[in-house]
């Protein structure tokens, strides 16, 4: 099981959070290479069959980050992808998934730190859950 | 599909992290990969005409660049295909140096991410569709609505050869709030000096048409193509003959407060505003005038020596089409009955600031005398600050002037009345910029003019002692004290405008928790609202003086400058929504979920459509639509479906 490494599908609006890793990517601040980004214009775009989609396909944890509440590009974006988000965690156990392999979280383009803090953990936390149920 | 694989080196960033031989010989096993190259520096000029050589060369119909991030090159890249003849949207870039090269050290896993990144990116760039930048045509001629200072700002910085301007005002006179000061601060200046030439350039602009007394009643249509209902109320005077003599209210009966005076005096029902208001032109008050009430009055009639009277003219409805619109609808200031302490409205010789300004102005209610309401001149003068404003009760905010013209008031006042004294009741300064610091600074200097610092405006109280005003307060140490005045004046908040709620429904912007209009984005996009083609400026905005509106005045009118240009077209953005009208079952969710009023539905035809015009691509209808009727260009589902699939199985 320690050999175990997960693949991690984020979810990043153009606005703050790829702008974010961008920026830890100027910095040269180090994460975890598990996490692979798909750009995406804004959050509120994240349709809950991509989550699915990427859990189907071998992910073992899905991230979604948006500009904080209130800082959203289109205004209120990242509140429809709040609201899906929340809908969707409480179904993930019906598909054998655990909740905790969704998770979403708001960034600014300069905190880095708390970006790379939110992949590490993320990276981690999956990491000691282990593959998907189905298919362990 | 004959896809081309670019791999930036980016000097040594790229090429010391990554195995660059490695993913170029994994990149070319790859579907549809018929090329791959990579080179040190793709962005340079021989980069770019590297892949311009090669995507002919090898007739390539879908790149990919493995570089930097696409925020950085994208729109480079994107130039370069159109260049070499292709759709520039069938590119996609890979960000592999902020993603791989900078934050993994290990060179096996950054190689291998690296690879995965490619992989997906060839499989959504194969379900890439050729997207179109399309133009309309559009109208360069603007609405500004609201003849303040930031509204003739705005006007005049359009009005130009070939673009009309139409400038709608609620009121029979322009200027707004500032010709009704006598003088602005910093420097003192004699408000109508400044103005007046304004004001003047405004109403005998070749490009402007003024419509004063008119109300925007229906905005449709978006950018480029709005068409406005205005209301153009009738002034019963014919705008033409009439000169403004002042025949006609001598004979007026009927007396009502002047709201210009803010009801210090009175005016009659037929009425200018103020002596020296632009138009000069009389205006009858259809509420208060008898006639208009049933009873028998040709008294103005009779006396106009021009024949101007009309009383039979009725309010007209104007359509104009315009392509772009300035919001500059000011303000109102804070009504200090809402906080009693202040006794305003039942204490005697209690002003509001704006009470103060037509006091003394030259052409206020008393000529520009500094008078009680017994006719002497007052001997003690207090001032209060922040009435209204930085107090969670009222306005959280700080409205950001009143120091300076409280501060302007004091200088007035020593002017006209060297003699008397006064104290300045504030619990902070707010003195920004150049100018604001000195001005308090000559000001502290002076004998009779004295500053008292209270904790909190709110423990100060006004109570009528005979002919005076006691004024109670706790000093910064928690002491009651109590002083005396002959004549208080509150420096109250700038509100946002009482109207302002139905304007911001009928032009369909949004306003921010405390009702002034709210701005796109507070930092860049400070006077672009979130539909497109509508913008704001000055007050209506927000607290601000007079140059901050002027600035805003003229920087709305930048942004229109720049965008619609007479005879030309409008570009718009190609990542937008689609809606497949085949497959909407117009529910309308995605409606109530626009911010950008870009969705409308068609009754008749029982589905939604999208404006192209209003549209920005966010995508956020296009994850609501239950029947995936809607499309996000260049970010569908099976785009962004095929690339999750390529970062998990490669």
């Amino acid at each position: 099981m320690n050999s175990f490494e997960p693949q991690i599908i984020a979810f990043l609006c153009n606005w703050c959070s790829y702008e974010c890793a961008d920026s830890v990517g100027r910095a040269q601040k180090e994460y975890p290479s598990n996490l692979k980004i798909v750009r995406i214009m804004c959050s509120g775009r994240v349709d809950p069959q991509f989550i699915l989609e990427a859990f189907q396909k071998g992910a073992s944890g899905v991230l979604i980050l948006g500009c904080h509440l209130g800082d959203c590009h289109y205004k209120e974006g990242n509140v429809q992808a709040m609201k899906r988000y929340i809908f969707l965690k409480e179904l993930l156990p019906q598909f054998g998934i655990e909740k905790d392999r969704l998770r979403l979280d708001w960034v600014s383009a300069t905190e880095t730190e708390k970006f790379t803090m939110i992949v590490s953990t993320m990276v981690e936390d999956i990491r000691q859950m282990g593959p998907l149920v189905a298919r362990r | 599909m004959k896809a081309g694989i670019f791999i930036c080196e980016c000097g040594p960033n790229i090429r010391d992290a990554i195995d660059i031989n490695d993913i170029a010989t994994f990149a070319r096993g790859l579907d549809h990969v018929v090329f791959t190259a990579s080179f040190n520096l793709l962005c340079s000029e021989e980069g770019q005409n590297l892949i311009e050589r090669d995507i002919k060369k090898h007739n390539l119909s879908h790149v990919i660049i493995a570089a930097c991030t696409p925020k950085e090159h994208e729109n480079t890249f994107r130039k370069v295909l159109s260049k070499a003849g292709l759709n520039p949207f069938l590119l996609q870039v890979v960000n592999i140096r902020e993603q791989c090269a900078w934050i993994i050290k290990d060179r096996v896993l950054a190689t291998q991410k690296a690879k995965a990144m490619i992989a997906a990116a060839v499989r959504r760039v194969a379900l890439h569709e050729p997207l179109e930048v399309k133009e309309i045509q559009c109208e360069s001629d603007a609405l500004v609505v609201g003849a303040g200072i930031a509204g003739m700002s705005a006007a005049l910085t359009l009005a130009q050869k070939n673009r009309k301007v139409y400038l709608v005002e609620r009121l029979s006179c322009i200027g707004g709030k500032a010709a009704r000061i006598e003088k602005v601060y910093p420097h003192l200046e004699c408000a109508s000096c400044v103005l007046d030439p304004l004001m003047d350039e405004v109403l005998h602009h070749k490009h402007i048409e003024i419509m004063t007394f008119s109300e925007i009643q229906e905005v449709l249509g978006s950018y480029g193509n709005f068409i406005i209902k205005v209301k153009k109320k009738a002034q019963f005077v014919d705008s033409k003959s009439c000169i403004g003599c002042g025949a006609c209210f001598e004979v007026c009966p009927v007396k009502v407060k002047n709201e210009y005076n803010e009801g210090l005096d009175k005016r009659k029902a037929i009425y200018i505003p103020y002596p020296g208001a632009l138009p000069h032109i009389a205006v009858i008050d259809r509420e208060h005038c008898i006639r208009f009430q049933g009873k028998e009055c040709n008294a103005c009639q009779d006396a106009c020596p021009f024949g101007s009277i009309r009383y039979e003219e009725t309010d007209q409805i104007k359509e104009l089409k315009v392509g772009a619109i300035v919001l500059a609808t000011g303000f109102d200031v804070f009504d200090p009955k809402r906080a009693s302490q202040f006794g305003y409205g039942k204490i005697r010789n209690v002003y509001t600031s704006l009470e103060f300004e037509r006091l003394l102005s030259s052409n206020g209610p008393t000529g520009g005398k500094i008078l009680l309401k017994n006719g002497e001149p007052p001997k003690r003068i207090a001032l209060i600050h922040c009435v209204g404003s930085r107090t969670k009760k009222h306005n959280e905010y700080c409205s950001g002037v009143c120091c300076m013209y409280s501060l302007k008031f004091s200088y007035l006042i020593k002017e006209q009345l060297p003699d008397s004294s006064i104290i300045e009741f504030y619990t902070d300064f707010c003195l920004p910029g150049r100018e604001s610091q000195g001005f308090f600074n000559n000001l502290a200097g002076k004998e009779g003019v004295d500053f008292v610092q209270v904790k909190n405006i709110d423990s100060v109280g006004l109570t009528q002692r005979q002919d005076n005003i006691l004024i109670t307060y706790k000093d910064m140490h928690g002491k009651r004290k109590k002083l005396l005045f002959n004549l208080v004046v509150l420096s109250v908040a700038l509100e946002a405008a009482r109207d302002a709620g139905k304007l911001a429904r009928i032009f369909g912007i949004s306003q921010g928790k405390d009702g002034f209009f709210l701005e796109e984005h507070a930092n860049i996009a400070p006077v672009s609202t979130s539909i497109g083609g509508i913008f704001i400026a000055g007050c209506a905005h927000g607290p601000k003086d007079i140059q901050s509106a002027v600035t805003e005045g003229q920087a709305a009118a930048g942004r229109i400058f720049s965008q619609l240009i007479p005879g030309e077209n409008l570009f718009l953005e190609p990542i937008t929504a689609e809606v497949n009208e085949d497959s909407c079952s117009g529910c309308k969710t995605c409606i109530s979920l626009c911010p950008y009023k870009a969705l409308t539905y068609d009754s008749v035809k029982k589905n939604v459509s999208v404006n192209e015009v209003l549209c920005r691509g966010c995508g956020v209808c296009v994850a609501a639509c239950p029947s995936a009727a809607i499309k996000a260009r260049n970010f569908t589902d099976n785009q962004i479906v095929a690339e999750i699939q390529g970062l998990l199985q490669g």
